[in-house]
């Protein structure tokens, strides 16, 4: 966990590809953002990020089967790996460990 | 999805393969939900932007490993055939080498210089928070002139402690005047010195360290003295130096402490100084603390962090307002010309300190011009020029023999771009061996270059450190620029057509003509350039001035603004009439670029200036002036104390027809008629040639003080008549400082900058002239030996030796002649527009001087191309055609 830090972005990315199982290429992970979360997010933002995963070992890609949509292009499609599932729990549950050592005192209006 | 092609083509150009279908699909796919949403036309749009941000590091940096791989791999070959080409051609490679180490020694000397310029007063912590004030005023002599304004840093002596009492915010006040001399005495040791008179916030605002002494402390007492640890050791030697008092003879002795000890100035500051002493101690001080029409003192100030420069003003605005409100209204209604309303007598303005270094229409001691950078630039550029076109001329005209190469190359499988990238690399490579070379030039000239700029510039390892990247900065330009147009040429043989021998030997390389023209005209532009500014400076230093200004000594009599001075210059004169070395002493108030006195009077209505020497009755004598009509002033005739001598341009200009008989109010008497005029002298140049002649007077007058003794020795014994004159001189005076300048070199030294820009110019054009030729040599070369055959054959059908040196020659003087048509009108406009432009008096522009700089350079250029003409005339044909 130390070694390595994921960004926000890349977090975000991450997950939804983990969420898409399957059926996670470029434009359907801008889509699932922009309807989970409202977030505009630019889609060679989302390639660049994807490629970095990739590089860093937390998803692997191949090419998927030609449809007559998209010009027959081929998909890329990316699967999270055992490591990019591993790093996602390891943060969350880091996350929530310092999420519990905020005093609640005075925020309870605010946070619960 | 036609229209769809091009940004993918760009997407291709720039996506690495291996993720170039997926990124295409996800970007079409998101076409189509766009054209659903938008319509077509936006969504068009909207795929163009998209594919455009796909050109971000995180893609096209993934092709990296790639592209790398293959280079490396063909560096190696590059390198090797970079070698050996250059081994093969000693010669070419050398002029090539030769011409860019130059260029770029050159281009790294002139950065130097440039950055030298906007580095001044910048070490300075408070620099943005200092400013110089300025005094705008109403110019009555430059009325009609569409700026009628002066503008000056010389402000009143009141203004600075005003400024310091009455405006909150300005945290500190320095006025600051340099350059007066006083004689300076501790135990026997004597000696003028130029001292600076400061305030005590001097201390605190700049950042000049205090190396002894307590910046808040000192200047309390008005008897201080802060000194560099130069001017301490000249005086107490290695003994500590704080807390001696030394002896200062400024208008009457006084003793003053030293206090501090401060370091010398940087080279790159405006402000200079030696030896400072507190404002209170100059002359006349509290007369002119109390007079506001007296301006004769620079004034800096602090603002606070948080003052606003508009308050700033408007409290200014306020202070003239209040201390010269009334004065400046008499001054409008008495003015001799009528002043428009709507402007102002005067007004205050200023300038951030590290601006007034390159502010040029103030004058200050050390302002320069941000024109001398500009054209200091351009002549490195034209260098950098020549050099570059040696090289591409060279490599297009040399470019057969690499045309095999080239074939072999494309055959088995180059393609274009891969040669582009070798020839480059080429290129570079010279580049690289040239910044080595230019970078040791740079070292070599700096000493020379900084004489030549009157600047002090080292090499510290930062500097050295930035001069080479500059360099690289430079030689990747220039080893691109030069090596762009050849590399494409070369890479575009084709290989059939090339391999197949169909290709004559013979060059028809037809762009190098037009740059051989342009070289030739940049040279010949510096050539006729200095050359003019050769003849204008052999004018200046040989023109008859109207005096004689040989073997003259000029002494000042150190004896202050007074009666004693005159006496000096009586005494001296005595003492020495019997010395058979000194033919006659004379005295006067100012010698020729010692400043001047300026009169501004009213005679009957009429605005009037003219310019005042005090003389006495061997003056004219000891100068040589030539009298026209009436006398000299004469010792035994008393009414000559109220008589004056004047020049031709007065009398021009009073349009008087009988002078002698005439009387000159200059002093504006009410109840005289003023003086007597009892000669003219013809016209004189007691200003430099930059000036006209203008109305002059020499006056005997009581008021006149004779402050300057002016020594004419006999001829042949300059040394022997100046080692008596120091003799008598100490004799007479041993506690006085016996300073000299000789006339002559005071003359010569008001055109100290032009003969320093005479001087770059030329050695400007000496290295184009050589840089040129070298050039015009390798072209003539390989022009002889591309028509062996062609000179073969015409000597066997009985072709002479001259017919063949004509037919070799021919184009290159054509050539020259077309260039040097260019470059005249050029380098005319360019002097008369810059270099003449501020002298009333020039040498004629005839003709002749652009047929002789024409002559030289075609002889010049003949004599380079001649060597290769006659070499291949002289072949014997038998060896050139047996091969055939």
């Amino acid at each position: 966990m130390a070694k390595e830090y994921l960004g926000e972005f890349e977090e975000l990315v991450l997950t939804i590809v983990g969420i898409l199982g399957e059926e996670a290429y470029g434009n359907a992970i801008v889509a699932e953002i922009k309807e989970r979360l409202g977030r505009e997010v630019n889609l060679s933002a989302v390639h660049v990020t994807l490629y970095r995963l990739e590089d860093k070992g937390f998803l692997k890609s191949r090419m998927g089967g030609a449809t007559n949509a998209r010009g027959g292009r081929r998909k890329r499609i990316f699967t999270i790996t055992n490591a990019g599932l591993a790093m996602l729990k390891a943060m969350k549950e880091a996350r929530v460990d310092l999420w519990k050592l905020i005093p609640r005192l005075n925020y309870d209006s605010i946070l619960y | 999805m036609k229209e769809n092609r091009l940004p993918l083509r760009f997407l291709r150009w720039f996506c690495p393969p291996a993720l170039y279908e997926g990124i295409e699909g996800d970007l079409l796919e998101q076409f189509e939900s766009d054209i659903k949403e938008f319509g077509e036309k936006k969504a068009k749009r909207r795929f163009v932007w998209n594919v455009v941000k796909f050109f971000r590091p995180g893609i096209f940096l993934r092709n990296r490993i790639s592209t790398h791989i293959i280079n490396t791999i063909m560096i190696g070959n590059y390198f090797k055939v970079t070698v050996r080409n250059i081994q093969k051609r000693k010669f070419y490679s050398f002029i090539n080498a030769f011409g860019l180490s130059i260029g770029l020694a050159f281009c790294m000397l002139i950065a130097l210089y440039i950055q030298d310029e906007r580095e001044f007063d910048q070490f300075h912590a408070n620099k943005d928070q200092i400013y110089r004030i300025e005094e705008k005023s109403f110019d009555t002599w430059r009325h009609d002139a569409p700026d009628p304004y002066r503008r000056s840093a010389w402000l009143q002596t009141g203004l600075g402690p005003v400024i310091k009492e009455e405006f909150p915010e300005v945290e500190y006040v320095t006025r600051y005047n340099g350059g007066n001399s006083v004689i300076f005495r501790f135990e026997d040791k004597v000696f003028t010195e130029r001292v600076t008179y400061v305030d005590k916030d001097f201390f605190n605002m700049f950042s000049f360290p205090l190396i002894r002494g307590n910046a808040d402390k000192l200047f309390q007492d008005k008897l201080e003295v802060v000194i560099t640890p130069a001017i301490a050791t000249k005086y107490f030697g290695d003994a500590d130096p704080i807390g001696k008092t030394i002896e200062i003879d400024n208008n009457g002795k006084k003793a003053f402490t030293v206090t501090g000890i401060i370091e010398p100035p940087p080279a790159q500051s405006s402000l200079t100084y030696a030896i400072l002493l507190p404002q209170e101690n100059r002359n006349y001080y509290e007369r002119n603390m109390k007079n506001w029409g007296n301006f004769g003192t620079p004034t800096f100030v602090q603002l606070r962090q948080d003052a606003s420069q508009q308050s700033f003003k408007a409290n200014l605005d306020k202070t003239i307002e209040k201390y010269m409100g009334e004065m400046l209204e008499r001054w409008r209604k008495e003015a001799a010309v009528p002043i428009p309303p709507d402007a102002k007598m005067l007004e205050y303005e200023f300038t951030v300190l590290p601006e007034i270094h390159l502010k040029k229409e103030i004058s200050w001691a050390k302002v320069s011009d941000p024109q001398y950078s500009i054209i200091l630039g351009g002549i490195a550029l034209l260098i950098m020029l020549i050099a570059c076109i040696n090289y591409i001329s060279l490599s297009l005209t040399t470019s057969a023999s690499r045309r095999i190469e080239v074939g072999v190359r494309k055959v088995a499988g180059a393609q274009q771009s891969q040669l582009v990238y070798q020839f480059s690399f080429e290129s570079l490579m010279l580049a690289v061996v040239s910044l080595v070379f230019g970078f040791g030039l740079v070292i070599l000239f700096l000493p020379y270059f900084n004489e030549f700029t009157n600047k002090s510039i080292g090499l510290s390892g930062v500097k050295i450190l930035q001069l080479l990247s500059i360099g690289f900065a430079l030689m990747m330009v220039t080893g691109l620029l030069a090596g762009s147009y050849p590399s494409w040429f070369l890479s575009r043989f084709k290989p059939a057509s090339v391999l197949k021998g169909s290709f004559t030997s013979r060059l028809q390389a037809g762009f190098t003509k037009p740059l051989v023209v342009l070289q030739f005209a940049l040279s010949a532009f510096l050539i006729i350039s200095s050359v003019m500014m050769y003849k204008q400076m052999r004018y200046i230093t040989t023109k008859d001035l109207g005096y004689d200004k040989d073997q003259v000594l000029v002494i000042p009599t150190q004896a202050g603004w007074g009666e004693e001075s005159n006496r000096v210059v009586e005494q001296f004169r005595t003492r020495t009439q019997s010395e058979p070395v000194i033919v006659s002493v004379a005295g006067t108030s100012l010698s020729f670029n010692q400043g001047y006195s300026r009169y501004g009077f009213k005679i009957d209505g009429e605005q009037k200036s003219v310019y005042v020497y005090a003389a006495d009755p061997y003056y004219i004598s000891t100068l040589g002036i030539q009298l026209l009509e009436g006398r000299s002033f004469d010792a035994n005739i008393p009414a000559d104390s109220n008589a004056v001598i004047v020049n031709e341009a007065l009398v021009r200009d009073m349009k008087w027809t009988d002078p002698l008989n005439t009387y000159y109010n200059w002093r504006e008497d009410t109840v005289g008629m003023g003086a007597r005029v009892i000669g003219v002298v013809k016209d004189y140049h007691f200003l430099s040639l930059e000036q006209k002649f203008e109305p002059m007077v020499l006056s005997m007058g009581k008021d006149d003080y004779l402050t300057t003794l002016l020594v004419k020795v006999a001829g042949n014994e300059v040394a022997d008549g100046l080692a008596r004159v120091k003799t008598i001189w100490q004799e007479l005076y041993p506690d006085k400082p016996f300073d000299y300048t000789f006339l002559d070199e005071d003359v010569a030294k008001q055109y100290n900058s032009y003969k320093r820009w005479m001087s770059i110019m030329g050695l400007a054009t000496g290295f184009a002239i050589l840089i040129s030729c070298l050039g015009l040599f390798g072209l003539a070369g390989i022009n002889a030996v591309n028509r062996t055959k062609e000179i073969g054959i015409r000597k066997v059908m009985g072709a002479d030796l001259r017919a063949i040196f004509f037919l070799l020659n021919k184009q290159f003087v054509v050539l020259a002649v077309l260039a040097f048509s260019l470059a005249a009108p050029l380098s005319w406009w360019f002097i008369s527009k810059w270099y003449m432009k501020d002298f009333s008096f020039k040498v004629p522009m005839s003709w002749e001087l652009f047929a002789i700089s024409m002559g030289a350079g075609l002889l010049l250029a003949l004599a380079t191309v001649s060597y290769h003409a006659i070499k291949a005339a002289m072949l014997n044909p038998a060896q050139t055609l047996k091969y055939e």
